[in-house]
């Protein structure tokens, strides 16, 4: 059997607040972010977002980066979480790390703002920032030397499968631990875009309820530390919990809409499951991707069904909370779910009350305290690039 | 357990889904090259079509070329490096977008996604297998290939397909001219042999490899491994090589495929690094005939492969201008801006 890959250090930001900490407290607390923004610069004011409440300078001020330092706010973000990874984990490059980053807006939301001035030779020094490997790059300074590096970019589960990327790495024995997550800041672009398929929702997002409307965009970063259980024992590293399964799979059926037996999402539990030796009724919780559009609840739900028959865990979505983070969204939920399975909760699906007809399926509403010892965590992204992971209590070899 | 390239397909400046390149390749004579199209009909509806940009048409076709219909379903992993994405896509939606916020159409956004082109194969072959995007700079199509190398070490793979795709737009081309990407005149063989100015030409990609361990009768060449490294020390780079012929029983490497562009700082670093690494070894160069992209690094790959299968590297595309037979061994190395690195060794079957 293969050797145990244990997680030993979390770092998280987004509209709830920065920090592992803070993030607890505001879920502990069921207190409500989404808002009107006040960074971004769109007429579509009326589209309630999870913003980030710093502004880049105060991300800068926050970081200690000179005010004038070309960077975007997806890196930003992506260092104050990377910050904290770092920290919690005391990981130094003694050890041979990989850093596995998710995003996909990179930097738009500057090329999208001085497009025009480009093409005049003004900020051109933001044309090199554009890119997804841009940020990548800049938010490994923070860390001593990566010997590996890479950006995955598969929209909305970019960040679950840089844990799984980041997994197999260690497995394989190509290093010994991974920063593995992904970030992402609000843009016009993706906001636009999000808008113009009609999936936005005007009022905080009800994750899982009968006339959910659609999402709310959030913004946000999270990485978490993972490395082989003999490095972590030798370096006494405090071990939070395992990353005992994973799988990758793909819907294969359109760019935006999920197939009607939602086969990426059936087929991404089971094989997650399968992977970490679990069975069904060994789930305590299930960190559900649950966006808000009908479209997702509706397949996820189903896909629920299927995999779990008539005990489907308690679940919940935290997007109510966070709003959906995107491309980080499978590291913040990572971060959450590590959280329930280390403080013994259950965050609320907020906004609840009525569940969908076809399928019938009530979230957890209220924090619920309990002891939990298997999590799993789902992240979907546009093209049916479909992934869950799971994290478990961590039992000595 | 060993890997193959069963087979390869490219679609690229060069003519496409062919290997005219080898005997006889097109000169380009442009800054930006676009890509050369192949009958796109015939691995895509002409309805489908309409809808699609360049570099899914592309990404579509040479995919379809690589994999047999009944293989398509059942492929273990879809593998994706792109440095940009669908640019095209991203590009109108942007223009539309600053234009005014209102009204915009989807179809454009839907595409701009850079996992739009992976996960489109995934849903033509009906494969709900492993699907994986990478976009990191000049590694992604490494990074694709790397992924794909370590599911099969991990025996979960029995047949994968790579892809490396990226598209050049015009608007694109020119903030790239702002930054000093590109050189201010055509870029030449003799450039690519010995750069004496910074920049080089843009050309366009999509290729595509089928990896399997079940080869059939007539693979390219076997597939050792593919590492990646960030700002290695030349002595991580030597012991890697090292370890890979002692792994794979080589005594020998008879070719290394380097990625000379024509920018005198880029090719520098591979001269440096093949007189360090394979002292002895034939060098090969192919960016003068296939320009630069983010993923080109994926037709160094395909370059050596067919060398391997061949049992040739034509004089074109040495640097001393000079053939070599029979070839057993190539290594393929990769940097960009001397941060990532990639080394990928391939053997003859």
């Amino acid at each position: 059997m293969t050797e145990k890959i244990v997680v030993t250090g979390y770092g998280i930001i987004s509209s709830i607040g920065a920090g592992v900490e803070k993030t607890r407290e505001a879920l502990l607390k069921e207190e409500k972010s989404i808002g009107r923004v006040a960074h971004l610069n769109t007429c579509h004011t009326d589209i309630p977002c999870g913003e980030v409440k710093e502004s880049d300078d105060e991300l800068k001020k926050a970081l200690g980066i000179a005010s004038d330092q070309i960077i975007t706010r997806t890196p930003l973000l992506a260092m104050m979480a990377m910050k904290e990874a770092i920290s919690t984990s005391r990981l130094t490059d003694q050890i041979s790390t990989a850093f596995i980053n998710g995003t996909t807006v990179g930097g738009m939301e500057k090329s999208e703002k001085y497009y025009y001035d480009f093409f005049e030779g003004k900020h051109t020094e933001y044309i090199s920032a554009h890119d997804c490997g841009a940020g990548t790059e800049l938010v490994s300074h923070l860390f001593g030397h990566f010997d590996l590096m890479t950006t995955i970019s598969t929209a909305c589960s970019s960040a679950a499968n840089s844990v799984i990327l980041g997994a197999d790495l260690i497995k394989t024995g190509r290093v010994d631990a991974a920063i593995v997550g992904g970030t992402e800041s609000l843009s016009k672009f993706h906001l636009n875009g999000f808008n113009s398929l009609m999936i936005l929702e005007h009022q905080p997002c009800r994750p899982f309820e009968k006339s959910n409307q659609g999402l709310n965009l959030g913004e946000g970063a999270g990485y978490i530390v993972i490395e082989r259980e003999s490095v972590a024992k030798a370096r006494g590293a405090n071990i939070i919990c395992e990353l005992s399964g994973y799988a990758n799979t793909c819907d294969a059926f359109h760019q935006t809409a999920t197939s009607e037996t939602s086969e990426g999402a059936y087929r991404a539990m089971t094989n997650a499951l399968l992977n970490a030796h679990l069975k069904t009724n060994e789930i305590d919780y299930i960190n559900a991707h649950g966006t808000g559009t009908s479209d997702n609840d509706l397949h996820e739900s189903i896909a629920l069904k299927r995999v779990f028959g008539e005990n489907i865990p308690p679940f919940s979505s935290t997007k109510a909370f966070t709003g959906h983070t995107t491309s980080a969204a499978g590291a913040v939920e990572s971060v959450i779910s590590i959280l329930a399975l280390q403080y013994g909760f259950i965050p609320a699906n907020l906004g609840f009350s009525e569940p969908i007809e076809a399928t019938g399926l009530i979230p957890v509403q209220k924090t619920l305290h309990r002891t939990l010892n298997h999590v799993m965590t789902n992240s979907f992204g546009f093209g049916g690039n479909d992934s869950s992971c799971i994290f478990s209590k961590y039992q000595p070899s | 357990m060993s890997i193959y390239i069963d087979k390869a397909a490219q679609i690229s400046i060069q003519q496409p889904l062919c290997n005219e390149w080898f005997s006889n390749p097109s000169m380009p004579t442009d800054r930006l090259c676009k890509f050369v199209r192949p009958d796109f009909k015939q691995y895509i509806s002409a309805a489908i079509s309409r809808r699609m940009g360049t570099a899914l048409k592309c990404t579509l076709s040479s995919a379809s070329a690589c994999v047999s219909e009944e293989k398509r379903s059942n492929l273990d992993g879809i593998l994706t490096g792109t440095g940009l994405g669908s640019i095209e896509n991203t590009e109108n939606f942007l223009l539309a977008m600053l234009e005014g916020e209102e009204g915009l159409s989807p179809s454009n956004f839907m595409q701009s996604t850079h996992n739009t082109l992976g996960s489109q194969v995934a849903i033509a072959f009906k494969c709900h297998g492993y699907n994986i995007t990478y976009a990191h700079r000049g590694t992604s199509f490494d990074s694709a290939l790397m992924n794909a190398v370590v599911k099969f070490q991990l025996n979960e793979y029995k047949t994968a397909l790579v892809n490396g795709v990226d598209e050049m737009t015009e608007k694109y081309f020119q903030l790239f001219d702002h930054i000093g990407f590109w050189k201010d005149r055509n870029v030449t063989i003799e450039d690519v042999r010995n750069a004496t100015s910074p920049g080089t030409f843009a050309g366009e990609n999509s290729v595509s490899l089928l990896l399997t361990t079940q080869p059939s009768e007539q693979p390219l060449c076997e597939l050792c491994d593919t590492q990646l490294f960030y700002r290695p020390s030349d002595e991580q780079l030597k012991t890697c090589v090292e370890k890979l012929c002692h792994a794979f029983n080589i005594n020998r490497i008879d070719a290394i495929v380097i990625g000379n562009n024509g920018d005198k700082e880029n090719d520098a670093e591979y001269r440096r690094l093949a007189q360090l690494l394979t002292p002895d070894a034939k060098q090969i160069i192919y960016k003068h005939l296939f320009g630069e992209s983010f993923t080109m690094s994926g037709l160094g790959i395909y370059v050596a492969a067919t060398c391997l299968k061949e049992k040739r590297v034509p004089a074109h595309i040495t640097m001393d201008n000079e053939a070599l037979e029979n070839p057993q061994t190539i290594l393929v190395l990769n940097h960009f801006k001397q941060l990532d690195y990639s080394i990928t060794l391939l053997k003859s079957c």
